[in-house]
């Protein structure tokens, strides 16, 4: 009952926030310079065509009367048609969401592989050689931009040893090296938040208690150390993970992985003013859905949480 | 040295039962680590449904991928050169941007208003249906349509009717003589049924009659087409092409060492060239090309509306130097719009060579002598707008540093494609540096130096006016007779390399790089892909 009053009261926040997003795109779109009719007709089309055009696609009327016949099919979750392609945005939204899903889920999976081992390793024995390695490496991985790491994994496994693909999505192969592009900046950041929380919580009162009751050690790191130092790596987890969807726009074009990163991209550079704002909506919502399932983590890993609510 | 083994935190962490207190493990790990699984293992199955290279295809690298194919929308270069292994228009251009016979066999001039043509019979669309003189009118008319939202519709503007004569016979009636439309008869034909459904907006998967058939179009990821079998013209070699979106250069060129990708044209930094052509399996083909590059000039803006302050930046630019040094010398220092490969190119007009000296004299004739000799103060500044491209910026950074030695303060703005181009269109700028792609008709004069083609009317960007090129290209347009345009537009071009509405600066070089299993193609000097319908795979 409590959980399920918590997850309502997330749900109820989360509204006000997409609907902002909502907004705050519309408004920015429409704001910024170039004008889709011109990019359509082309720029020697005559003033009557355009205004033409701007009637047909409602454009000419005033921003309030536009935003309001948005909100409205948007109710319907009708998203429109690309102004170029003609296409429907919500089949183009379809046909590339779960390629960025995808490149994400592989991110979060090299990273939670990569960061809890070491982490908790770096942990155990600070100052020590694999600590110094730890650090050490988590700093490399985290000042290595996406566009100078991707090339050097494509040229390591793709060129000179020829285990992975270059680019695109034919395969679970293609997915390995972005994700472990995308993937390295998010492992050097929970490594070294995980080693540092867990640091914290070693030097605990409650743990020299444990240790002197004859726990073990990997018992003692594991079981009473660990989940105490969960959640901030759980926060961190949790932006990270949103953040994957808008990092992902440099991954994606270096693999050509046919994401919504690089979708919502070319929306912006040709001003297709309907699939810009399906686009942002469908990161936003994605978002808001993964900070309510941080906030529900929390929830689960400190009971605490789940009462004061 | 360590407290415990590490490979046992791996072991307990995937086995051991922990206890009921221990749930903060599970979410930190096991949870998270379970539903990325599950996630990379439905990524595996939809993955895996995507296919292979078929064999006999070949697969060409593209920097961009084309917004529609639909050839009464498509306006981007990449889909005209795509469009070209897709539809057949009445007629095709040669590489000197000559008119010749296509899906028309041939074509008759009753009077200087009225163009018959007559089709070849055997063209078949993808649904297997001929294409027919109703198939040609439903595409021009479509385009025509005052509903429509075709970009084209202004360039069919002179055209009054389109009229089916017999299946194989279609005419076209224009209001006023005009030469240029032969350039309008390059339009790809689409079947008349399939423009039905859908007759004012772009068809997803336009079916044409071309050497291959479109089987897959995914927006900015790839087009897939395969070989018309019963194409009249050839049954092209290839079983067919995949065209797949590499936006990022590196990856390209990394697609081309490791053999993924085929051919990629114009799609390779010239400063790479150089471990290109060290690869053995790779082979690099040059063949000029007729993208303009320029520098425009708002000629309503002072001190920029003077002729010899125009002349003393022309003067001012080394342009050998930057096609030797930044483009790798794949690019022809141009002496205007037209080419030298083009049936009206005219080479005796007035051109600038790179001289300091003499700018610095037209500059202090003008009326803008140097405040302090060769002191760091300027004559004049000028702001010159350009995109983000790392090249143009680089181009930028030369020009500037050129000007500034005949001392022309030059400030570059660098911007995004939308608002770049927004504010050239709305004459927001005193310099910018473009280009002219696909130039076919000489008419382009016209469109660019004619004083009633200013913006949002034409493309005279620069609000240029002069009464006498006004009188030649509009004389040049409403004349059908080939010699006659020729010396026309043969004084155009003298006068306009004398009065320099825009810099002319150079003629950009097509590039492709390929593998060497691909054999027979050749580079189109518009860049199409048109070459491809006879080309072969070797396999070695």
């Amino acid at each position: 009952m409590v959980m399920r009053r918590y997850l309502l009261s997330r749900l109820f926040l989360a509204v006000p926030t997409v609907f902002g997003v909502v907004t705050l795109v519309f408004l920015l779109i429409h704001l910024v310079p170039g004008d889709p009719v011109d990019v359509m007709l082309g720029e020697t089309a005559r003033a009557a065509d355009k205004v033409r055009l701007r009637h047909q696609l409602g454009l000419d009327r005033p921003l309030p009367i536009q935003y309001a016949r948005y909100l409205r099919r948007l109710a319907r979750a009708d998203l429109g048609r690309s102004l170029h392609s003609g296409r429907p945005v919500r089949r183009m939204i379809v046909a590339r969401y779960p390629a960025t899903l995808e490149l994400a889920a592989g991110a979060l999976f090299f990273a939670v592989l990569l960061a809890a081992p070491l982490g908790i390793a770096a942990a155990a024995r600070p100052n020590s050689l694999l600590d110094a390695l730890c650090r050490g490496g988590a700093l490399v991985g985290a000042a290595l931009p996406n566009f100078w790491l991707g090339p050097l994994l494509i040229l390591m496994f793709a060129i000179a040893v020829e285990w992975a693909p270059v680019s695109g999505r034919d395969g679970l192969a293609h997915l390995v090296l972005p994700a472990l592009t995308l993937g390295m900046g998010m492992a050097a950041v929970l490594i070294r938040m995980l080693r540092a929380t867990l640091l914290e919580r070693l030097g605990d009162d409650y743990i020299r208690t444990a240790r002197a009751k004859g726990a073990s050690e990997p018992r003692v790191v594991l079981t009473h150390a660990l989940r105490n130092a969960v959640l901030p790596v759980v926060t961190v987890l949790g932006l990270q993970a949103g953040g994957l969807l808008a990092g992902a726009i440099i991954t994606e074009t270096v693999f050509a992985w046919p994401g919504i990163g690089r979708l919502t991209l070319l929306a912006i550079q040709t001003r297709d003013y309907p699939l810009v704002q399906g686009c942002m909506l469908v990161i936003a919502l994605t978002y808001v859905l993964i900070n309510l399932c941080t906030d529900l983590l929390y929830g689960a890993i400190d009971p605490r949480l789940r009462t004061r609510q | 040295m360590f407290p415990f083994p590490l490979p046992c935190i791996a072991t307990r962490l995937a086995t051991e039962k922990l206890p009921r207190h221990a749930s903060a493990v599970n979410f930190l790990f096991r949870l998270p680590l379970r539903v990325a699984v599950v996630l990379v293992a439905w990524a595996c199955v939809a993955c895996n449904s995507a296919p292979a290279t078929p064999p006999g295809y070949v697969v060409v690298g593209l920097e961009n991928g084309p917004l529609t194919l639909d050839p009464r929308f498509a306006t981007d270069a990449t889909a005209a050169q795509i469009g070209d292994l897709l539809f057949d228009g009445l007629t095709r251009v040669d590489r000197q941007s000559r008119r010749l016979p296509h899906l028309a066999a041939s074509w008759d001039t009753p009077d200087d208003r009225t163009y018959v043509f007559h089709l070849q019979p055997g063209f078949r669309f993808a649904d297997g249906q001929p294409v027919t003189a109703t198939d040609v009118q439903a595409t021009y008319d479509s385009v025509r349509d005052a509903r429509s939202q075709s970009p084209k519709r202004q360039a069919l503007e002179p055209i009054e009717a389109v009229d089916v004569l017999d299946p194989l016979t279609v005419r076209f009636r224009l209001r006023e003589p005009f030469a240029p439309f032969m350039e309008e008869t390059g339009l790809g034909t689409l079947s008349a049924r399939q423009i039905a459904t859908a007759p004012t907006r772009p068809l997803v998967t336009p079916l044409g009659s071309g050497p291959f058939h479109l089987t897959e179009f995914s927006l900015d990821e790839r087009v897939v087409a395969a070989r018309n079998d019963t194409y009249p013209l050839g049954r092209p070699r290839l079983a067919g092409v995949i065209f797949k979106v590499v936006p990022d250069a590196v990856t390209r060129l990394l697609e081309l060492r490791r053999g993924s990708l085929d051919l990629v044209q114009n799609g390779i930094e010239p400063d790479a060239l150089g471990w290109v052509r060290q690869q053995s399996d790779l082979l690099v083909l040059t063949s000029p090309g007729t993208t303009f590059q320029y520098i425009g000039i708002n000629l309503q803006d002072s001190p920029l509306n003077d002729v010899r302050v125009r002349r003393a930046i022309a003067h001012g630019i080394d342009r050998d130097a930057i096609v030797a040094t930044i483009l790798k010398g794949l690019a022809t220092v141009a002496t205007g719009l037209l080419p030298p490969t083009h049936w009206a190119y005219n080479p005796h007009v007035t051109t600038y060579a790179y001289n300091p000296k003499r700018a610095k004299v037209l500059l202090d004739r003008a009326g803008y002598p140097d405040p302090d000799g060769d002191g760091p103060r300027p004559r004049f500044h000028l702001s010159y707008k350009t995109t983000t491209v790392e090249l143009r910026r680089r181009i930028g950074e030369v020009l500037q540093e050129q000007l500034a030695q005949i001392g022309i303060a030059l400030d570059i703005r660098s911007y995004e494609w939308a608002t770049f181009y927004n504010d050239i269109r709305k004459g927001n700028f005193q310099l910018y540096s473009l280009a002219w792609v696909g130039i076919e008709d000489p008419d382009i004069y016209f469109q660019t130096c004619h004083s009633s083609q200013v913006p949002p009317l034409g493309n005279n960007r620069g609000y240029f006016h002069e009464d006498t090129i006004d009188q030649l290209t509009e004389a040049a347009r409403h004349t059908a007779d080939v010699d006659e345009r020729r010396r026309l537009y043969a004084e155009v071009q003298r006068r306009v390399a004398q009065l320099l509405p825009v810099i002319p600066l150079w003629w950009t070089t097509n590039v492709a790089v390929m593998n060497r299993r691909l054999q027979g193609y050749e580079i189109h000097p518009n860049a199409s892909y048109v070459s491809l319908r006879t080309a072969w795979i070797e396999e070695r």
